[in-house]
């Protein structure tokens, strides 16, 4: 099989979040970055494949800052070629998804497997853009992907601890919820090894048609709440009050 | 009548051929045996212990002269050692000499063995005769007490899974063999007297005790032809020794030589770097012959004594690992594999056959990473084995092969992200300071005599932030000018490269050791034995060479300069942990000692202290790993034997961020909270300012 691994950075919650000046979106400039780790969990499920059957798996990323850096740890970790796509000046997610789908295309993949969400998504819906502009079916919040017969086998997860599991054709996209295991850990020498022996491929992306979906309007940390009032006296007392009180709002009438 | 005795007495010339033809097949048989192993250990890598020859011979010898390793915390042993070990070296050059005296001087019509010589000759070998048997009567006494830590029950294994009857038949073999010859010798030499009584042999007690015994038994009419059987029944057993030595227990007479004379003094300490081009490949040992010749050497020096089997700390937790049992694990592999004939082995059970990958499969995983480094078993190895090395090479296998537990995983990917295993931001590293009256000094902008090296667990963990506080508070009332590196300072890297994560730890170097090179002081201090360790000891491999001490010495100094002034007599009864990166790792187990002595407490050791003292567990990157599956943690342990000395010790005192983390646990799992108070050293200072 030819697997297909779109992964991406997003911003590291570890670190303070900072809106700029604009007011509709973070400052980059203190952000500091990590891969995604739905990707990371995609990446995973993908090597646990190439090592059930024997796959090549490429990840690929778009150009940003400090990307090369997440698929040299890829290549460590066992993808066999890593792409990064050149040229898309701070695109949305529906215009890098589109960019992405281009250059997926022309490496003919049986599987793409990327992370079902990240951090940063406005709509969540990477792994769905993927297929539309792929043209082929999609499954996503998906925890094992399992190759049987012609095709695959993937469990999808469902609210309330339901699991169902969907025989699939493939070309598929999967969009991973998480791997069978935690992804691998891959020794820091390496990673240093690999930046120095392996090279990262370079295409460029084309134009782009999407629009972005939506846009922000206004950027902001959670506020608090305006004060809160301790309610006393006895149980009747008390829940005659919160009555009183959400009367008073216009709550209830 | 000239004082002598007469060599190969009543021979027949033929019996004499036959008793050199056999004496040199035994000799052959006795190098084949050496040279196999010779050949197995020019398989391992370089090990780079050729320096200093000298030194280190006499360094060996000066060891193996007092038998100090084997007298050291016990002294029964020690004296059987001795007796046994001298015992044997005299009868051998008393052989060698009887040996050069007729094969060699006899030819050039000379005699060294009459008159006054022989007798002293005579008298000296009677002596060590008998310290030789009484050494291994004593032996043979301590066996038969089965005494646990000559139990070679398996920790890891159930008791079908394997079988090391070959240990003990070497054992009995071992002690008989020697007793037997012994005894014989006195044997021959009685009858030879009893035959024709020269009163001159008075100067053999032994021999002459035992001549009066055969007249009584009515033995010596037939004494002449009862010393020709009793010759050779002696000579088959030396012979049978002989060839035996190379293939058996005995071999540690030579092997264990060398193994003391190429130990590195540093073992444990500074551990050995991986060599760029090995990193390619991995930086973990993946087969047999990636062990150096003196790990080789290693496997083959261990005579089963178990001592660092009863100091383990893992394996008095319950975990697989038995420092003992690792080592004979890799001399059995080693010896299939590359091997050298070993008559008395271990075998196991078919589903436990030894095959597969060398860190993971013949040697287990979880064997491997029960290690807390602590280098108890190091320490304590009367044989100069440096387990702790092999451990560490075979983790370096397991961090290539991503074969860890998630939590550990997680940890080592957080020190790589983040600088420290808390997975929290660099620019939160000094937070800790806010709470404080005045602003620690960032001598990466002003000048400061001390830089403080404060460590992640000092830094983050919120239990100990405090501590951290109080150490400033106390250092800037005693008018100590230090700073610290703030979000420059990076986890120091010590268990990092004791868990076997090389990369991660020369980047965790290379990085603190810019910060450092850029902050303006003159020599470090650090609350952290860890840091303290690797900083001191493997830090100047890389080129940094910084002075360093630990908090507790800086204090002791000060209180001596009168700088620090402890007010108050604190009168409490306390007891003090050693922490192993302090104590044993680099000996500093006065310091706080005095330290205490300073502030009027009553300090009572415990059974294991100083460079004996007992791991609470966390070293090695054990504090990232998962401790529910242990029968008792070693802080457990640890804190019932606090509890051993008696209601009266109210306080346990520390002198390490992990160990007041893990005994505060402690106290509180095993159900002591409140008979026991976890208290770090720096609390006691503070108080005791008043």
């Amino acid at each position: 099989m030819n697997i297909i691994v779109p992964i991406k950075q997003v911003p590291d919650l570890v670190e303070e979040l900072e809106i700029d000046a604009s007011g509709v979106d973070l400052d980059r400039s203190s952000l500091k970055l990590k891969l995604n780790e739905f990707d990371d969990h995609a990446l995973e499920e993908a090597l646990i494949l190439k090592e059930e059957t024997g796959s090549t798996v490429t990840a690929i990323a778009l150009e940003a800052e400090d990307v090369d850096k997440i698929l040299f740890t890829a290549f460590a970790k066992g993808a066999d070629k890593i792409i990064k796509v050149t040229g898309l000046e701070n695109p949305s997610a529906h215009q890098a998804a589109q960019a992405m789908a281009e250059v997926i295309m022309g490496l003919s993949p049986d599987l793409v497997m990327t992370g079902v969400q990240a951090v940063d998504d406005r709509d969540g819906q990477i792994p769905v853009l993927l297929a539309h502009y792929l043209k082929i079916p999609h499954v996503s919040v998906v925890t094992s992907v399992k190759a049987e017969g012609g095709g695959v086998t993937v469990s999808k997860e469902y609210g309330g601890g339901l699991v169902a599991e969907f025989e699939a054709k493939l070309p598929l996209v999967v969009g991973v919820q998480a791997a069978r295991q935690s992804p691998r850990y891959v020794p820091v020498a390496k990673v240093r090894q690999v930046m120095k022996s392996a090279t990262i491929e370079e295409v460029a992306a084309g134009s782009t048609s999407a629009t972005a979906g939506s846009s922000v309007k206004r950027f902001f940390k959670p506020e608090g709440g305006r004060g809160a009032e301790m309610l006393e006296g006895s149980a009747e007392e008390q829940a005659s009050k919160i009555i009183q009180t959400l009367k008073e709002k216009g709550i209830i009438k | 009548m000239i004082e002598t005795r007469e060599i190969y007495r009543h021979f027949p010339f033929v019996l004499e051929i036959i008793f050199y033809v056999v004496a040199f097949s035994t000799i052959g048989f006795f190098i084949y045996g050496f040279y196999r192993k010779y050949q197995k250990y020019r398989k391992g890598r370089e090990a780079g212990r050729f320096n200093n020859l000298a030194g280190r011979f006499l360094k060996a010898a000066a060891i193996m002269a007092k038998n100090s390793t084997v007298f050291k915390r016990d002294a029964y042993a020690g004296f059987a050692h001795w007796m046994i070990f001298w015992g044997f070296v005299v009868l051998f050059i008393g052989t060698v000499i009887v040996a050069f005296d007729y094969d060699f001087l006899r030819h050039l019509n000379l005699k060294l063995l009459q008159g006054n010589f022989y007798l002293g000759f005579s008298f000296v070998l009677d002596i060590f005769g008998v310290l030789f048997l009484v050494g291994l009567v004593m032996m043979m006494t301590r066996r038969a007490g089965k005494p646990a830590q000559l139990d070679y029950t398996r920790n890891d294994l159930a008791p079908g899974q394997y079988n090391r009857k070959g240990y003990a038949t070497d054992d009995k073999i071992f002690l008989w063999l020697l007793f037997l010859i012994g005894l014989t010798g006195f044997f021959i030499e009685g009858i030879r007297i009893a035959a024709d009584r020269p009163a001159f042999e008075v100067w053999s007690p032994v021999g002459w005790s035992l001549a009066g015994l055969s007249d009584m038994a009515g033995l010596t009419p037939h004494a002449n032809s009862a010393h020709i059987y009793m010759w050779w029944f002696h000579a088959i057993l030396v012979m049978f020794f002989i060839a035996y030595i190379p293939y058996s227990k005995a071999m540690h007479m030579l092997v264990d030589y060398a193994n003391l004379m190429f130990k590195d003094d540093m073992a444990a300490k500074r551990l050995p770097r991986v060599s760029e081009e090995r990193m390619k490949e991995g930086m973990g040992y993946k087969a047999v012959v990636d062990f150096t010749w003196k790990e080789l050497l290693d496997f083959d020096a261990c005579t089963k004594c178990g001592r660092c089997h009863q100091v383990c700390p893992a394996r008095n937790a319950g975990t697989p690992l038995s420092p003992r049992d690792l080592i004979l694990d890799l001399r059995t592999h080693a010896n299939a594999t590359i091997g050298a004939p070993e008559w008395f082995t271990q075998a196991f059970s078919p589903d436990k056959k030894q095959s597969g990958k060398l860190a993971g499969e013949i040697i287990q995983k979880d064997v491997l990473w029960s290690c807390t480094t602590c280098m108890a078993c190091v320490e304590v190895c009367p044989v100069g084995i440096e387990h702790l090395t092999s451990i560490v090479n075979l983790r370096r296998s397991l961090v290539d092969q991503g074969a860890m537990e998630t939590s550990l995983q997680d940890t080592l990917a957080n020190i790589g992200e983040y600088g420290n295993s808390f997975g929290q931001s660099e620019k939160k590293r000094a937070d800790w300071t806010k709470g404080l009256s005045f602003k620690v000094k960032d001598v990466r902008k002003e000048e400061a005599e001390y830089l403080w090296f404060v460590g992640d667990y000092a830094s983050y963990d919120t239990r100990i932030q405090g501590l951290s506080r109080r150490v400033a508070t106390v250092l800037q009332s005693a008018g100590i000018d230090f700073g610290i590196l703030y979000e420059a300072e990076k986890n120091a890297g010590n268990d990092v490269r004791r868990v076997g994560e090389e990369g991660l730890y020369e980047m965790l170097v290379e990085d603190n050791m810019k910060a450092l090179g850029k902050g303006k002081f003159k020599r470090i201090f650090t609350t952290d034995p860890h840091s303290y360790n690797t900083i001191k000891n493997e830090y100047p491999e890389y080129g940094g060479n910084y002075q360093i001490e630990h908090y507790t010495g800086l204090l002791l100094r000060l209180v001596k300069n009168g700088q620090l002034k402890f007010s108050k007599k604190l009168g409490y009864k306390v007891t003090y942990h050693d922490p192993c990166y302090l104590g044993r790792y680099n000996g500093e187990v006065d310091a706080p000692r005095q330290l205490l002595e300073a502030m009027g407490v009553e300090l009572m050791d415990m059974p294991r202290c100083r460079e004996n003292s007992f791991c609470c567990g966390a070293g090695g990157g054990r504090i990232w790993m998962d401790d529910s599956k242990m029968k008792e943690r070693p802080s457990e342990i640890r804190i019932r034997e606090a509890l051993s000395l008696g209601g009266q010790v109210t306080h346990f005192i520390v002198a390490c961020p992990k160990d007041y983390a893990m005994f505060s646990d402690a106290v509180k799992t095993s159900g002591n909270e409140g008979r026991m108070k976890v208290m770090d050293i720096i609390e006691l200072a503070g108080e005791a300012m008043g």
